[in-house]
């Protein structure tokens, strides 16, 4: 039998891949070598996604009808054709669900939710309002790594810096997301850097941090009681910080083979909206390949996100605040520049997918452990009302949810048998062993006429 | 152990030095006891010590014997293992403390055996190091266990003070400091900044802001962002004033770099210099920039220790990064410092006879400045902490009298995270009675649109709607009272004038817009419904009369929808409503929020005048913001009011609800709420917590969980409706019931006041008369100003304040002096 050091080296040599999965060869004190964690991506996309366009093209009547009543069902993919703007996903068809029939009326609807989609509270654009840690903070808890989670984001205005997140890392915490490729990079990659500007970089905020640490551990000695405590959890925490990076230092090896493929062109100011994207694309796939995290959430695009570089409106600013109130651009209508939207993210998943299906992890590829969710962050419509809230998932062959392959539209809202955000994501922390009874807030029009859809959504669990 | 429960445990000797009889009676016990096992390891066992064996046999061992009543079996106690010893111990504890054993039926334990045996229990769990009830102590939820006869009884002549302390500054504080640290005056003081806020104060009804809070990880998080971000700035406004780089035309925020005066004097020489050197800084170089670095940012220079370290770390940092980079990470260490965002009181000078230190000059000026606003201590403040004039009670007083009657200074926003924040010359004094009251609680309680009929809009992603709406105009009624300053508590627990949609100038607005519709009556002013452009049809003289009354820029389009309004409140026999302008045009858009005082707009005899007599109400808890907030999503909510009465009006405490317990009201489509609870907590296991808050929440079900006046209850359950809603957002009809809402007020301590209660405002009547009551606000207004609870130390304090508040007729500003002239604030130890 080959142990884990031979069966990786013969299997890179199989493959002619020189990527590695980092947790056979563990980099940092706290990784246990053996079983691979589970991965999760969460891509967020702004100004609705319309159940409309969600089911395949080759419903019968019969479902035609079901679909347009809202009524439960379910459809086999591999008997149907996925709409045309999922055609770049075609190929992994077997390991999709397209899931219909989900409300957030608790996440409030309108142009934008904030961290509503993934807490499942409504959230406003200050700290009290955010009620836990959102579902990727949660997961990522539960699959610890170096980073513990990493959020990216094409947000308005594509700012380059770091930036408040629409993730919250607990009760009235918010979180903070890298903007752009370059700022990303740097702030990720910098302890591996060949830069020497970045390295010196890093090595003083290294010097920083270790003189900050030092002396607040140095003033917390000198006191006593309830003053040395306060001060000793600060010192703490900036120590942990640097330990943090320590533990990444350990990993240099790993993450230096695994460094973001990019260009100049990726740093440059004048990137493109889609670039940016495909940019952050690469970061996505360094850090959950080099094990740095096991959770990235990225936000594909804002209403403010001047989008640029779209196919075949390379020319084109498009403002899709605009889409949204049906103004089309060029000579496309709304609807068909949304189509193109639509269609390149799915050409980013397809991407993802493949390229994690190249890293070999244990008798499979990285993506057997990795669940992939493209949501809309307020429902169903530009000016939403929460009423239903369409997925996107994908995962491999470890996945624990039993939806793969299915199409899957559930009661609609105010039915018996109706679910809700909170049930999905409920489902998703149970399947992966938190074992949580319900995880977000209750939808008040349901409990005014006594339903409780509280748990998880059984049938999913495998 | 965690940092956190070292935390706990190290506080807990602060309150165990000055705690209730009780308690000072168990400290007694406890040392005596610890003294006499000789032996603290925590493994050993419990063995109940003969004098508590005879008292658990006496008074407990009838129930709680063999027979095990509630699972509580006390002759076993020896022969439990240790982890279970401790647990029972712990019930037993809780017991005595709260008074709930023995039960009343029962042989009661006189109050030296209750003393003996509280303190043997003590000391065992202490010895344990596993006493709950000592963790619960300095928490503000515990403000109530110093006994409130003992502590306004006048026996009590321990020294008060307040324990030396680092207090994390508040959220306002931090984003005054941020911006005294960049020196930011004028348009840019206000400008939106780079930086988030990582304070938040907890979510509660009742004072947030304690001197308990760490900075942890969390903070760190963001404040190290921040540091990088106002270091970024300094640096790269320095680089383009010496012509290291230009000027990007997205580059939105620079310091200033000169004083803007004729000479160009620059604003930070000292990092100029640093910036603008080709070469390393000199050691004078860098320790004149950490000194300007540390006078910004912590007010003070750097001691020598501190100039020593820093100019290690910066040569360091300039030798890995250069010049720049060295800078700005010395910039961002100082805004790092943990004193950037505590304030420190730890008094200065020679400890007097009781080992108390006056607070340093400097101490003072900020702890004044704080306690009464956001913003650092004033000119004056400082002037006088330089020249030795903060060293005595009438210098503290001379002060903190001035900055009460400026009305100026300190003015702002009470709460800038409302949409429709109201301001107030001492935003600070508004927030405590907020706090006290806990009615912003309201913007948390979320409610269903359909079942107000579609008036209630919960806040939404940007706005805080009406929740918004009721909050600010409770500000307003408190803002109010506390301007008058006369029988502040009194009024604001029995005022029947509230604010509601308040419009400014609203009778010279309603005068107005009847002179404009008798001018224009019989005109042909209608246009077709969403007109934006008409025929010009005014005359020049129309025009001006138009535009002088209503609206600069007024036009035809203007006249309709003002001849409109008018129209609607003719035809009602009804003086226009003041605002004639609302969302979409729709009427129904004006102030739906006021139908939670039951007032139903827009048929709506708008008030000349506000604040106006509302019907049905009296006081601060019977305004809708404070029974929303203290309400369930979909139901009022007894329990909860009713602890709040016990706790904030009557200084009363009530045991946590154990976690065995399932708190849920079972659904009954035949029974009232007050049905349902009383069937629910009648049980003695419920009822024996239940009693202490049920008959007076129970008084507040006149009123509906969206602050409604009601006579019936409506039975919301899908098999009580009589018609569905006919219109969006509208509620369904349900069957009724008479609404029973008498109820009992005990614990005032004045059996005039004591009995039975015909409903809220007879129970308000009355809680207002009362002097526990009158104590219990000023017991919470110290623990506001103070930021810890009470000790029994802080007697005299607490005395003293009363009286200022009795003798000056009710005045609260009297108890701020008060307060903060008391040996309490002075002093630390």
């Amino acid at each position: 039998m080959l142990d884990r050091r031979r069966f990786l080296n013969a299997s890179t040599a199989a493959t002619g891949s020189t990527l590695i999965a980092p947790w056979l060869e563990p980099a940092w004190a706290d990784t246990k070598p053996g079983k691979p964690p589970m991965r999760f991506v969460f891509l967020r996309k702004q100004n609705g996604l319309f159940p409309s366009v969600m089911p395949p093209t080759t419903l019968s009547n019969e479902e035609r009808e079901k679909e347009k009543r809202k009524d439960a069902y379910t459809l086999d993919l591999a008997k149907h054709e996925l709409p045309a703007w999922m055609k770049p996903i075609e190929s992994h068809k077997s390991h999709m669900a397209i899931l219909q029939g989900l409300s957030g009326m608790m996440c409030g609807g309108g142009h934008v939710t904030y961290s509503s989609s993934l807490g499942v509270y409504k959230a406003a654009p200050r700290l009290s309002s955010i009620k836990r840690a959102t579902v990727d903070f949660e997961l990522a808890r539960m699959f610890p790594s170096p980073l513990g989670h990493i959020e990216l984001a094409c947000s308005h205005g594509c700012p380059d810096g770091v930036i408040t997140g629409n993730s919250a890392r607990g009760p009235q915490q918010t979180n903070l997301a890298y903007g752009s490729p370059k700022i990303a990079v740097r702030e990720l990659f910098k302890s591996v850097s060949s830069d020497p500007n970045e390295q010196s970089d890093y090595q003083l905020k290294r010097l920083a941090w270790e003189f900050m640490a030092r002396e607040q551990f140095a003033l917390a000695g000198e006191l006593q009681g309830t003053e040395r405590a306060k001060v000793t959890t600060y010192a703490e925490s900036i120590a942990e910080t640097r330990a943090r990076d320590g533990r990444l230092e350990k990993m240099s090896e790993v993450i230096r083979k695994n460094l973001p493929k990019l260009d100049a062109k990726y740093f440059n100011s004048t990137i493109t909206t889609v670039d940016r994207q495909w940019g952050h694309l690469e970061i996505l796939l360094s850090t959950l390949i080099s094990g740095m995290t096991n959770v990235v959430t990225f936000t594909l695009d804002l209403l403010g996100t001047p989008y640029t570089g779209l196919k075949g409106l390379e020319a084109e600013h498009v403002d899709l605040h605009g889409i949204g109130h049906h103004k089309g651009v060029a000579n496309l209508s709304a609807d068909e520049v949304r189509v193109i939207i639509r269609t390149h993210h799915m050409s980013l998943v397809d991407a993802l997918i493949k390229r994690l299906k190249a890293v070999p992890e244990g008798d499979g590829n990285m993506f057997d452990n990795t669940t992939i969710l493209y949501f809309p962050d307020n429902g169903e419509a530009h000016h939403s009302s929460g009423i239903e809230w369409p997925f996107l998932v994908f995962a491999g062959r470890n996945t624990k949810l039993n939806i793969a392959g299915k199409y899957i539209r559930l009661p609609a809202h105010g039915r018996e048998g109706h679910k809700t955000l909170g049930n999905w994501y409920t489902t998703i922390l149970n399947a992966y062993g938190n074992a949580i009874p319900h995880y977000g807030d209750p939808d008040l029009g349901l409990e005014k006429i006594k339903l409780d859809p509280k748990g998880p959504i059984k049938p999913f669990l495998a | 152990m965690t940092p956190s429960t070292h935390a706990t445990c190290k506080r807990l000797p602060v309150v165990w030095r000055a705690g209730t009889r009780w308690l000072a009676g168990l400290l007694v016990m406890s040392l005596a006891g610890s003294a006499a096992s000789g032996d603290d390891k925590p493994s050993k066992r419990v063995v109940v010590a003969p004098v508590a064996q005879a008292m658990l046999k006496t008074y407990c061992s009838h129930c709680h014997g063999s027979q095990g009543k509630g699972g509580i079996n006390l002759s076993e106690l020896e022969s439990l293992e240790v982890r279970e010893q401790l647990d029972l111990l712990n019930k037993v504890q809780d017991q005595l403390f709260y008074r709930m054993m023995p039960p009343a039926k029962s042989e009661q334990l006189n109050e030296k055996d209750r003393v003996a045996l509280s303190g043997w229990v003590r000391s065992e769990l202490q010895r344990h190091n596993a006493s709950k009830l000592d963790e619960r102590l300095s928490d503000p939820s515990s403000g109530n266990y110093v006994d409130h006869a003992l502590l306004f009884s006048g026996t009590i002549k321990d020294k008060a003070y307040t324990p030396a302390r680092r207090w994390l500054v508040s959220p306002q504080i931090y984003d005054e400091r941020v911006r005294d640290s960049l020196h930011l005056e004028g348009k840019q003081r206000t400008a939106h900044l780079g930086v988030l806020n990582p304070f938040l104060l907890p979510e509660r009804s009742g004072v947030r802001d304690y001197d308990l809070t760490p900075l942890d990880g969390g903070h760190f998080v963001v404040m190290q962002n921040n540091a990088a971000w106002l270091a970024s700035r300094v640096i790269v406004s320095l680089r383009i004033k010496t012509g290291d780089i230009e000027k990007q035309p997205n580059e939105k925020f620079l310091l200033p770099t000169t004083l803007g005066d004729k000479a160009k004097t620059p604003t930070m020489p000292a990092f100029e210099r640093i910036v603008a050197k080709k070469t390393p800084p000199s050691d004078e170089e860098l320790t004149a920039a950490i000194r300007f670095q540390f006078e910004r940012v912590l007010h003070r220079p750097p001691t020598d220790s501190e100039k020593a370290k820093y100019l290690k770390f910066t040569h360091e940092a300039i030798e890995a990064g250069g010049n720049l980079a060295g800078l700005k990470k010395l910039l961002e260490t100082v805004w790092m410092e943990s004193e950037f965002v505590y304030r420190l009181e730890f008094g200065a000078g020679t400890p007097d006879q009781y080992g108390r230190k006056l607070l340093a000059p400097r101490e003072a000026s900020y702890a004044i400045a704080y306690a009464l606003g956001d913003k650092a201590p004033d000119a004056v403040l400082l002037k006088a902490a330089l020249e030795g004039r903060l060293a005595t009670k009438v210098d503290f007083e001379r002060e903190v009298r001035r900055l009460l009657a400026d009305t100026t200074h300190l003015s702002g926003p009470i709460d800038p995270l409302l949409s429709n924040s109201g301001e107030s010359t001492h935003p600070k004094i508004v927030r405590f009675f907020r706090e006290f009251f806990g009615y912003p609680m309201a913007m948390g309680v979320f409610k269903d649109i359909e079942r107000s009929n579609g008036f209630y809009h919960n806040p939404d992603h940007k706005h805080t709607q009406t929740p918004g709406h009721l909050i600010h105009e409770a500000d307003l009624v408190v803002d109010a009272i506390v301007r008058e300053d006369k029988r502040v508590f009194e009024t604001l627990l029995t005022t029947d004038k509230f604010f509601v949609a308040p419009v400014e100038n609203a009778a010279a607005k309603m005068k107005a817009l009847n002179e404009v519709y008798d001018r224009f009556k019989d005109a042909k002013w209608q246009l077709k419904p969403g007109t934006k452009k008409a025929p010009s049809w005014l005359s020049a003289e129309d025009l001006e009369f138009l535009r002088k009354r209503i609206h600069p820029a007024a036009n035809e389009v203007t006249l309709n929808l003002v001849m409109r309004h008018v129209e609607h409140y003719r035809k009602k026999g009804l003086d226009p409503h003041p605002q004639w302008s609302y969302a979409y045009g729709e009427l129904r858009m004006l102030a739906p929020h006021a139908n939670s005082y039951n007032i139903a707009p827009p048929d709506w005899a708008y008030p000349q005048r506000q604040p106006f007599e509302v019907q049905h109400r009296k006081g601060i808890l019977t305004h809708p913001a404070w029974l929303i907030a203290h309400s369930l999503n979909s139901s009022t909510d007894p329990v909860r009011r009713g602890k709040w009465v016990r706790e904030k009006l009557l200084a009363g405490v009530v045991p946590d609800v154990p976690i065995t317990v399932d708190a849920v009201i079972p659904e009954d489509p035949t029974k009232t709420l007050r049905q349902r609870l009383d069937h629910a907590t009648e049980r003695q296991a419920c009822a024996k917590c239940h009693h202490l808050m049920n008959p007076l929440g129970l008084t507040f079900e006149i009123f509906d969980d969206f602050g409604r006046y009601r006579t019936q209850e409506s039975l919301e359950h899908p098999d009580n409706i009589v018609a569905k809603a006919k219109v969006k957002y509208g509620a369904d009809t349900y069957k009724t019931a008479p609404v029973v809402a008498t109820g009992r007020l005990d614990g005032t301590g004045d059996p005039k006041l004591d009995g039975e209660v015909k409903d809220a405002l007879d129970l308000i009547d009355r809680i207002a008369k009362s002097e526990r009551v009158r104590q219990s606000i000023i017991r919470h207004a110290f623990r506001f100003f103070l930021g810890r609870n009470e000790l029994l130390s802080d007697s005299q304090t607490l005395i003293d304040a009363d009286r200022a508040y009795v003798q000056s007729g009710g005045s609260f500003k009297a108890v701020i002096v008060s307060l903060l002239t008391s040996d309490s604030f002075l002093y630390r130890k």
